[in-house]
């Protein structure tokens, strides 16, 4: 199966080795992965912010970027959402608006392609330790990939899995939101942490860039002892951890 | 006092109630007990997205259809003997009630909870003609003895008040001489407000559900002030914002079930109290005479537009009981009766971005309110198309964030660009990078460091290795 | 009944509705069919389930509600009510004035009770308003009967008429109503059904229909759940088997 990888920006920037282990995992399961250059950025920012003239370009830009794919597989549920939002950027726009509900129907969460469209439960991976899982809010709530992550994280070997009180709730990322309104985005991932903190777990394992970055944030800046993962490296685990 | 509440800007406000460690307290265990009631409730449905489509389909066929269904709604009323006052602005209404009041020589004017009189300051009109009004329900009353404290949750106005602070009010107030108890508390009120149940010259009540077909209104309550309102006062007048009417009894059915399931996890309150016109002949109690007043005030500039669907609301409050930023700020940070996400939506379509324009944006969009709607209104959705409006629309961005936009945009449609301007992220973060994390950042990054460390950008990035990687093959 | 359709009635209507159909981008409506909605969910609640099992969802939902929850037959009626009526330490009664006390054989056992000064007893008099209201207000006990039941909810609906006074299910203290078996039906659903026939039929519906579920109460304080606010402090729901 050939898939073509929609990095995202945070993804090709601050989490690499999650962005390595994504290409390694979809090989590993059998995909031909294949990762088109002129990928930049899904306009979220831009889009949240109210400025969608601007989105509307880069949304143009991505999806010629990705016309010629077959899935779309992105390690962030947030960004994969914002490819199917596309389409009502274009409510005037027949021409792009059909463009852009072709990405959308073959653009894909990670854990929701291996699922959904792969039909695997157990990638076969290897992880000791103990974790907890944060679902973001963007990947559950609007691209509706719910029980995904946690198939996949159940079948991994050596992996104890704790509940993670308030497990939906938002962390107070939210792109901009997290600088322009940043005193209640610091109220918010303080809870966060505080959940997190309390299952005692050694890892927190997440799905989106933006929400790990406002996690792991807050967690070293409260010296906290609690590792931040990406659900691609645990899935892509096959060797024993330290 | 109307719609807009305290005089502060949204900053000030905010960090008041982000400061307010009680009232967070407080916020915080009502939201946890409302949220967990809420989904048992649903639960114990069985098929709550059914209902949910349900709830959407009726509350999208009556806007289409308002004028209709107003139409109908006013000539069934007639047809019972009520009067029946459109009034398409807040002055509107509180003139023509105050010359009910004039009218009648009313002293005494009993009201029961409701959200459009407070949007309307009919309390502040009919105290100008020298009426004495009585807020009614328990919540209501304790903010109306505080003087005129504001409320801040639709559903449970003082939610923002603990028992003690509620006891020091009925004390210096009231001249209350017993304990921070609830059931005292809430003993004591209801013998002081007997007495003015019994002596109401006008009974005021606002309407949750106005019935179409039949010219009925229904109110649902759990104290049983609502029926006392309508029960002994001779006159009765009904206020209902004009979008809160179903087409039959048999629509009223579903959006009573979602609304007391979506707001309290009742599956029905203990009183659910459908009336119709003035009472009938040869009936003892009950109004001799019935006014229905029928506000627009705004509403009718939202038909149309692509937020018609808030116009859906029926004022359940589950997504204010699952709002983060609620939770952490309180209900009178957002500058209105209205707050919460349906406040952060409505509040600026009725009062403008001038007083609002901060609203919108004090969401992550984390998409929880927009979960929860009983009527699946698209709230997240809402208060993106509201930024798009400040932003491109009113032109509200400041110089400094359109620079910053548009320079992103410009950047993100093009790969070469893009690709330069990452490549130099992680030696442009350099300088900041401690042990491995940012702690103070520069520009931007300083309102994100004030709450948590930064990430800073890798070395490597994706791409390079990628590359490097398809060479290597 | 006033029969008045006089448009002096209805005031500042035309400009008002007007506004609305502009801000839609058409005409007024003057015709509108409600369309059969797509899913109609409260149809499969409680469905087929037989009159003894609903009486035992109502009886559960009681429990909910701080409702009490007594089950008689028509011959001991009588005595199921004066021994809720004791239950309470209540000795003034006030009920409507309906032939249902006289088919269920109450109102000579009413009367007794009163001759005996085992309790006082009043019926609603459409009358005189001032007084029915001042009794009501001083009476221990309501006593009323349930027009339809509402098992899912554990609700009683109650009709206003002349005999049938708002205050009797609402100023005294205690609320007893009388639930006649064949009165229940499953959920709030067939009670709507019933008077959307009525509307449909040109009758006339009640001035007051109130869908009564328990006692008043108010989670205004801290959310602490009192029951007991402005409406009675206690309710108490005796289902009588009339088949």
């Amino acid at each position: 199966m050939k898939v073509s990888l929609f990095v995202t920006c945070l993804g090709d920037l601050f989490f690499v080795n999650a962005s390595k282990a994504t290409v390694e995992l979809l090989e590993h399961l059998g995909c031909e992965v294949e990762f088109p250059k002129a990928q930049t950025c899904c306009g979220q920012p831009t889009f949240n912010s109210g400025y969608h003239e601007q989105t509307r370009e880069v949304a143009k830009h991505m999806i010629e970027t990705f016309d010629h794919a077959e899935y779309v597989v992105s390690p962030s549920g947030s960004c994969a959402y914002m490819f199917h939002a596309y389409e009502d950027l274009f409510a005037e726009d027949d021409v792009w608006r059909e463009k852009a509900r072709k990405l959308k129907e073959k653009t894909y969460e990670l854990t929701q392609f291996i699922v959904e469209v792969l039909q695997l439960t157990d990638v076969g991976a290897t992880f000791e330790g103990t974790a907890t899982y944060h679902s973001s809010c963007h990947m559950t709530r609007l691209l509706g990939v719910k029980e995904a992550p946690f198939t996949l994280l159940n079948n991994v070997q050596g992996l104890n899995m704790i509940d993670l009180p308030n497990r939906s709730d938002c962390c107070g990322f939210g792109g901009t939101f997290a600088v322009k309104m940043s005193s209640i985005s610091g109220e918010m991932v303080e809870e966060k942490a505080e959940h997190i903190e309390s299952t005692e777990a050694q890892y927190l394992i997440g799905a989106d860039g933006g929400c790990l970055l406002n996690i792991g944030g807050r967690l070293h800046h409260n010296g906290s002892e609690v590792k931040v993962l990406h659900i691609a490296e645990v899935l892509n685990n096959r060797e024993v951890n330290k | 006092m109307g719609m807009h509440i305290g005089d502060k800007q949204f900053d000030k406000r905010r960090d008041e109630g982000l400061h307010d460690g009680f009232m967070r307290q407080a916020v915080r265990s009502a939201q946890t007990r409302l949220q967990t009631n809420r989904s048992k409730a649903a639960d114990a449905l069985g098929d709550w997205e059914s209902w949910r489509e349900l709830g959407e389909e009726i509350r999208t066929h009556t806007l289409e259809n308002i004028d209709y269904y107003l139409e109908q709604l006013s000539d069934e009323v007639a047809k019972r003997g009520g009067h029946v006052f459109f009034a398409q602005t807040k002055e509107e209404a509180n003139e023509y009630i105050q010359n009910i009041a004039k009218e009648k020589e009313a002293k005494y004017i009993a009201k029961s909870k409701s959200m459009v009189t407070e949007e309307i300051g009919l309390n502040d009109a009919l105290e100008q003609i020298g009426c004495d009004v009585v807020e009614t329900d328990l919540g209501e009353y304790i903010l109306q003895i505080d003087d005129h404290d504001p409320p801040s949750h639709i559903v449970a106005p003082a939610l923002h008040k603990n028992k003690a602070q509620i006891r020091d009010v009925f004390k210096e107030k009231l001249g209350y001489k017993h304990t921070e108890k609830p059931e005292e508390l809430t003993l004591f009120a209801r013998e002081k407000l007997r007495e003015k149940f019994l002596q109401a010259d006008i009974g005021i009540t606002g309407c949750n559900f106005a019935v179409a077909e039949s010219g009925s209104f229904a109110l649902v309550t759990n104290e049983g002030n609502a029926r006392m309102v309508t029960t002994l006062p001779k006159t009765q007048v009904t206020v209902m914002g004009m979008e809160r009417i179903v087409p039959t009894w048999e629509d009223l059915d579903i959006m009573v079930s979602l609304l007391t399931r979506a707001s309290v996890g009742q599956k029905l309150t203990s009183y659910v109290t459908g009336l119709t016109g003035p009472k009938l002949e040869g009936e003892a109690d009950g109004p001799e005479e019935f006014h229905l007043v029928i506000v627009d005030n705004g509403r009718s500039d939202i038909l149309g537009t692509e937020f018609q669907s808030i116009l859906h609301c029926i004022r359940c409050a589950a997504c204010i009981n699952v709002c983060p930023v609620y939770r952490h700020i309180g209900g009178h940070a957002y500058g209105s009766i209205y707050p919460g996400p349906v406040g952060a939506v409505l509040t600026p379509l009725l009062g403008g971005y001038d007083d609002y324009e901060e609203l919108p944006f004090a969401s992550s969009l984390c998409g929880a309110c927009t979960e929860v709607c009983p009527v699946k209104i698209p709230l997240h959705e809402h208060l993106i198309s509201h930024r798009r409006h400040i932003i491109e629309d009113d032109k509200r961005g400041t110089f400094s964030e359109n620079l910053m936009m548009k320079g992103f945009g410009t950047l993100a449609k093009s790969s070469g660009k893009f690709n330069t301007a990452t490549k130099f992220a992680s030696t442009g973060a350099k300088p900041f990078v401690k042990d491995g994390m940012i702690e103070k950042g520069p520009g931007p990054l300083k309102d994100w460091t004030v709450n948590r460390d930064m990430m800073p950008p890798q070395k490597q990035r994706f791409r390079d290795w990628y590359r490097k990687r398809e060479g290597e093959k | 009944m006033k029969t008045n359709t006089g448009e002096n009635l209805i005031q500042r209507r035309e400009s008002f509705l007007n506004e609305l159909s502009k801000k839609l981008g058409r005409e007024r409506k003057k015709e509108v069919t409600r369309p059969a909605w797509k899913v109609n969910p409260q149809l499969d609640v409680l469905k087929d389930v037989s009159q003894d099992e609903l009486t035992i969802v109502l009886e559960e939902q009681c429990d909910a509600i701080h409702t009490k929850f007594v089950k008689t037959t028509k011959a001991n009626l009588p005595n199921t009510i004066l021994e809720t009526i004791k239950w309470y330490e209540s000795s003034s009664v006030i009920t409507w004035k309906d032939d249902r006390f006289a088919s269920f054989d109450l109102d000579s056992s009413l009367a007794d009770w009163a001759s005996r000064d085992i309790i006082e007893y009043h019926v609603w008099n459409s009358e005189n308003r001032e007084e029915s209201v001042a009794i009501a207000e001083r009476a221990d006990v309501g006593l009323t009967f349930s027009d339809i039941t509402l098992a899912e909810s554990a609700t009683v609906v109650l009709f206003s008429d002349k005999g049938k006074g708002r205050s009797v299910s609402l100023l005294p203290k205690t609320h007893i109503v009388i639930i006649p078996k064949s009165t229940i039906v499953p959920r709030m659903t067939q009670a709507t059904k019933l008077i959307h026939e009525k509307v449909a039929n040109d009758e006339t519906i009640a001035s007051c229909i109130n869908f009564i579920s328990g006692p008043s109460n108010s989670a205004d304080i801290e959310m602490n759940l009192v029951v007991g606010v402005h409406g009675p402090l206690h309710a108490a729901y005796i289902v009588v088997d009339d088949a």
